[in-house]
């Protein structure tokens, strides 16, 4: 049986690449538009497209019942806004955020905005497994501060930023690993087998 | 560190890829999806693909293309080209577009990059410009290049920034077909005017061309058409180069 992975639809921006990655990685991608249906899931993905305020009035319902889900080990990777909707809030928006990591959303302080292209993620993490070549593919103009223990990846452009956060078996990539070739789909094979293996 | 971007440009038309010389003469060089995989394969960091036909059946088999490409495709996707309004962009990225560049209509109706950048974030909005010089400055085109307008190209690039843009995919009308290199004072210009990225285009012939832009401006990425497609390089043999050459790539 393969994984069934619920891949959350906010209404906005096209699910094509990451939903077509995770299927090419081994998972069954279920694309869910009411977020209640979350609730059952077995693994959740929450897209990079959209942005912050329309993301949460899609998800505030249920903000505290998908932080029990989490809290309870339902892997879960939230890819750029869907990672940044991981935190308490954001710089770009008014709604308060999932909280489910510590700390907020802040405006990328470098030359050049949007950080736009590829950039190499240093750490460590079983997600990185057999990847030798980190660079992945980003697109922001915002990042998330949160507290070092959470931090498993980072990333340099003027300032250094977290690019890569776990806690338990939640993570959030500020990179699009569905936008990365063969690195990112690496990234996402090792993630559909770390969601397997705790099924 | 960021690395600099290598962009392969498929110029399409009824669904098919060709490379203008001095945006004329058109030649044939085949099926997009195809070919952005291969280049994909080969290390590009992007995929643009450029609508250069002008019906309305043409635009919609271009959304047909750009779903077929997003399918496969795992680098991000611009399309340009037509782009009209914000349902235009819409389309576009709901096809599978990842960004979309904008050219004539913003010059129209320069708060469509506003609106645009409200609605789907600024790191989806390309504003493409094309420039030809005129004295000691460089002068705005639409229509792909027929028609000039009063705008100064580096101003208007400061005011697609301030409005909206993520980035600017920037266009020498002087160099475009040449194959003499990109354009550097221009290019120069414009990246030291704005901070949002720019993306260098028209005038590539070599690689050398490529290690030019990057070393004297800077640019972000640089775009390339038919170096790529008559096969004269890989997209691996200029990163190749050009690692070898202190710029940083992927």
């Amino acid at each position: 049986m393969s994984l069934k992975v619920s891949l959350a639809d906010y209404g906005v921006g096209n699910l094509h690449s990451i939903r077509k990655a995770l299927e090419l990685c081994g998972a069954d991608v279920h694309v869910v538009e009411d977020m209640r249906q979350l609730l059952d899931a077995s693994c959740i993905v929450f897209p990079g497209v959209g942005a912050f305020d329309r993301t949460m009035d899609r998800l505030l319902p249920v903000r505290d019942d998908i932080c029990r889900l989490l809290q309870g080990g339902v892997p879960c990777l939230g890819i750029c806004i869907g990672m940044q909707i991981l935190t308490e809030g954001s710089a770009e928006g008014m709604e308060p955020g999932l909280g489910f990591f510590p700390g907020r959303v802040v405006p990328m302080r470098a030359a050049c905005v949007p950080h736009m292209g590829w950039n190499e993620v240093i750490g460590k993490d079983e997600l990185f497994q057999d990847i030798d070549n980190r660079y992945f593919y980003f697109a922001h103009s915002f990042h998330a501060e949160t507290t070092t223990e959470n931090v498993v990846g980072s990333t340099q452009y003027d300032i250094t930023f977290p690019s890569l956060l776990r806690r338990g078996n939640t993570y959030g990539s500020q990179f699009h690993p569905e936008k990365s070739s063969r690195s990112g789909l690496a990234f996402l094979r090792n993630f559909v087998r770390f969601a397997e293996a705790q099924q | 560190m960021l690395a600099r971007r290598i962009i392969p440009c498929l110029d399409v038309k009824d669904g098919k890829v060709v490379k203008g010389i001095k945006f004329q003469n058109l030649r044939d060089v085949g099926h997009p999806p195809d070919l952005a995989q291969e280049y994909e394969k080969q290390g590009a960091d992007e995929v643009t693909f450029l609508d250069i036909s002008a019906s309305l059946e043409a635009r919609k088999t271009m959304l047909k293309i750009v779903e077929e490409t997003a399918e496969k495709l795992f680098v991000p996707l611009t399309v340009g080209g037509g782009i009209r309004s914000k349902g235009d962009m819409r389309d576009a990225l709901n096809a599978g577009a990842d960004k979309v560049s904008v050219n004539s209509a913003a010059v129209f109706d320069p708060d469509l990059i506003n609106q645009c950048a409200e609605d789907f974030g600024r790191q989806c909005v390309v504003v493409a410009i094309d420039a030809k010089r005129t004295g000691d400055n460089w002068t705005v085109y639409t229509h792909g290049g027929t028609r000039p307008t009063e705008l100064d190209a580096v101003q208007w690039a400061q005011e697609m920034q301030d409005r909206g843009a993520g980035e600017i995919l920037l266009t020498s009308m002087d160099a475009d077909g040449t194959k003499d290199g990109y354009d550097i004072e221009l290019t120069a210009a414009v990246a030291d005017a704005v901070s949002v990225p720019v993306i260098a285009s028209g005038g590539c012939g070599s690689i050398e061309h490529i290690h030019e832009v990057f070393r004297s401006t800077g640019a972000s990425a640089a775009l390339a058409a038919s170096i790529f497609h008559y096969q004269q390089h890989t997209v691996q043999e200029v990163k190749d180069y050009l690692r070898d050459h202190g710029i940083l790539v992927r």
